[in-house]
């Protein structure tokens, strides 16, 4: 059977080996201008205001082509594993079912338990593996990038994007794995439920499609608990009085769940108070008050409040949403079983 | 002699239609069986059950004595041949051949190998562009070299041409022959079938209409022939399959255990053909006759 498995995945397997083989070759070629231009941009060993300043002077260095393979990358792991489900999994039952080779294949001497065990073990794994590779070396390529990100103040909006933004956050790590599983199991389960493979593939990126888009906005910030914190209104809320929190002071890299401005009574407000309405940011002349709203609403004991998800608990929340897909994943090869198992053919 | 299939009460339901509904029969070992009946009879269902593709929801069904494709052991005793003779298109003849060798434990590589020579199959041939009669031969190939002792066929002749369809019956006979195999194939070619089966059973709705040895079922029909007359009117031990009259004339397809001795009739011999057209027409009139009964009671 793993002959046979091999033998019908092969030339699938092969696109996947190439089209790996052609990134890793595209990571290696531009990888060496971005590490040079980051050993260069004294950003390592920088101390304070200086770190600013070399971040911003090497992302503003970075070539064309560095940004497009910046940003390439990042598609073509979250694209990878709606590609697996697409045309690994879905056609997996349903082709046989279409092209009445079922007959064949599940009369031999093999159940047809085994048969779709094996089917499903070894093209889970390349699935998966195929996906976590694509990622680990995308992952290494652009860590000059991922390791300046945090320190830039005024660099390019493109590279602003932390650990744990949705789309950061989807293709590094150990996610990437997790998703592949889950699509590929999803295409199996849509094609031995709907027993035709286009259909199957279009149900299976539509399901894919709307799980990436629910996961990063309701789901993922209840998989961990927050941490708390009031701060400064000063240091928190680093655009123009906008009365929310751009950084959790002290954790830099943290990702921000929700903010609100309190007064000194600790009552929750959503504008700038009257006093402190006209004061100038800049303090020049010509302005009312010598300081900023900020530094006003600070002097009157106005505090940001600040619910967080720390740095130290990004791998926790890759281990649970990456368990969430396995789990996902093995429901569905369980409901691709009972399908079969069904001999409804 | 043992049964190969053995069926009591048997039922399969698609949604809410009854493919096949309380069919109860025996198939002996040790034959070529022919399974013949008009399309919706059940029979493609009925040997889907019986090599375990489809689980009944009514009933039973036994296989060599055990569950149809409940384990390894029940499959590997179980060759196949679906209708149309499926074949994985971007596999070569030789792909197939190792796929027959990983599947099967008792597959004997020199039989395959022996069978693709003789039929001068091309080894790197992708399936999908063997004839049809060739594809039918690399599918008779896989199940009979896995070594099965019962094969089952489902109409393998039905979209061969002519000349196709008699070779590839010649070979099955031929292998059948070497290997002691028992064989149950179904056909609504009854040609085909008279060519090669010695044991008959004519289904319709489900039920089993006849069923015996070709020969005995031979022996045991007639066809009459003689002046008009009431069938009613025949003496006991002759049923009547089938009747038709002319104003002076009338003709029956009589069973009978015993030889016809009323001298009124013209006896003469019934091919299997017509004898399997009788049942199948008298099933038909009867229910032409309840449907029409039927319409009578709406009104």
């Amino acid at each position: 059977m793993i002959w046979l498995t091999w033998r019908q995945f092969r030339a699938q397997a092969i696109t996947a080996a190439a089209a790996l083989a052609a990134f890793a070759i595209l990571l290696a070629v531009t990888g060496p201008h971005l590490a040079s231009e980051y050993a260069t941009s004294k950003i390592i060993g920088c101390h304070g205001f200086a770190c600013s300043n070399a971040a911003d002077a090497f992302f503003d260095r970075l070539a064309g082509l560095d940004t497009f393979v910046y940003l390439f990358g990042i598609g073509l792991i979250l694209v990878a594993p709606a590609i697996i489900g697409i045309f690994w999994g879905a056609p997996l039952i349903s082709r046989e079912l279409e092209t009445r080779t079922f007959n064949l294949a599940w009369t031999q001497g093999i159940t047809r338990t085994q048969w779709l065990a094996i089917k499903l073990a070894l093209t889970g794994l390349a699935a998966m593996a195929v996906t976590e590779a694509l990622s680990l070396i995308y992952t290494w390529w652009a860590s000059p990038i991922s390791n300046s990100t945090g320190l830039s103040t005024s660099g390019p909006q493109l590279f602003s994007q932390g650990k744990f933004s949705a789309v950061i956050f989807a293709s590094h790590g150990i996610v990437p794995l997790g998703y592949a599983a889950f699509a590929f199991a999803l295409g199996t389960a849509a094609g031995a439920l709907i027993r035709r493979t286009v259909p199957a593939m279009a149900v299976t990126l539509a399901i894919f499609a709307a799980v990436q888009v629910v996961m990063p906005l309701a789901v993922r910030a209840h998989l961990v608990s927050p941490s708390y914190t009031t701060a400064s209104i000063e240091a928190a809320d680093q655009v123009y009085a906008s009365l929310t929190a751009d950084v959790v002071p002290g954790h830099p890299d943290a990702w921000i769940l929700s903010s609100q401005a309190l007064n000194a009574a600790g009552q929750p407000v959503s504008t700038i108070p009257a006093a402190c309405n006209n004061a100038n940011p800049s303090g020049e002349k010509g302005g009312t008050s010598p300081i900023t709203p900020g530094q006003c609403m600070q002097s009157r004991g106005y505090r940001e409040a600040i619910s967080y998800v720390p740095t130290s608990r990004y791998w926790p929340l890759q281990s649970i949403e990456t368990g969430i897909f396995l789990a996902l994943a093995l429901a569905l090869a369980w409901f691709s079983f009972w399908r079969l198992g069904r001999r409804r053919a | 002699m043992s049964a190969v299939i053995e069926t009591d009460g048997l039922g399969k339901r698609y949604r809410r239609q009854w493919a096949l509904s309380d069919c109860t029969l025996s198939i002996p070992a040790g034959h070529v069986v022919g399974l013949v009946g008009p399309n919706g009879a059940g029979k493609t269902t009925l040997l889907n059950l019986a090599v375990g593709l489809l689980a009944p929801d009514a009933g039973t069904i036994e296989v060599l004595g055990g569950v149809p494709g409940a384990g390894r052991a029940e499959l590997s005793r179980v060759g196949f041949l679906a209708q149309d003779s499926p074949a994985y298109a971007g596999l070569s003849v030789a792909d197939h051949l190792e796929l027959g060798a990983h599947l099967n434990r008792g597959w004997d590589a020199g039989l395959a190998r022996d069978r693709v020579e003789r039929l001068d199959l091309d080894l790197r041939q992708k399936a999908g562009t063997l004839s049809g009669g060739q594809r039918a031969q690399l599918a008779l190939t896989l199940a009979i070299a896995k070594r099965p002792e019962l094969l089952i066929l489902d109409e393998p002749v039905a979209s061969l041409d002519p000349l196709a369809r008699r070779e590839f019956l010649q070979d099955l006979m031929e292998a059948a022959a070497e290997q002691e195999l028992s064989v149950v194939l179904s056909s609504h070619l009854i040609a085909d079938l008279e060519r090669v089966c010695d044991y008959l059973i004519v289904l319709v709705g489900s039920r089993v209409r006849v069923a015996g040895p070709v020969e005995e079922l031979l022996a045991a029909h007639h066809l009459l022939s003689g002046p008009r007359r009431d069938p009613a009117t025949l003496p006991d031990g002759l049923e009547v399959i089938s009747a038709s009259h002319t104003d002076v004339q009338t003709t029956l397809l009589v069973r009978t255990s015993g030889p016809v001795l009323d001298p009124a009739w013209t006896v003469s011999q019934v091919g299997l053909e017509d004898l399997v057209l009788a049942y199948l027409s008298q099933a038909t009139g009867r229910r032409r006759r309840d449907s029409h009964h039927h319409l009578e009671v709406q009104k």
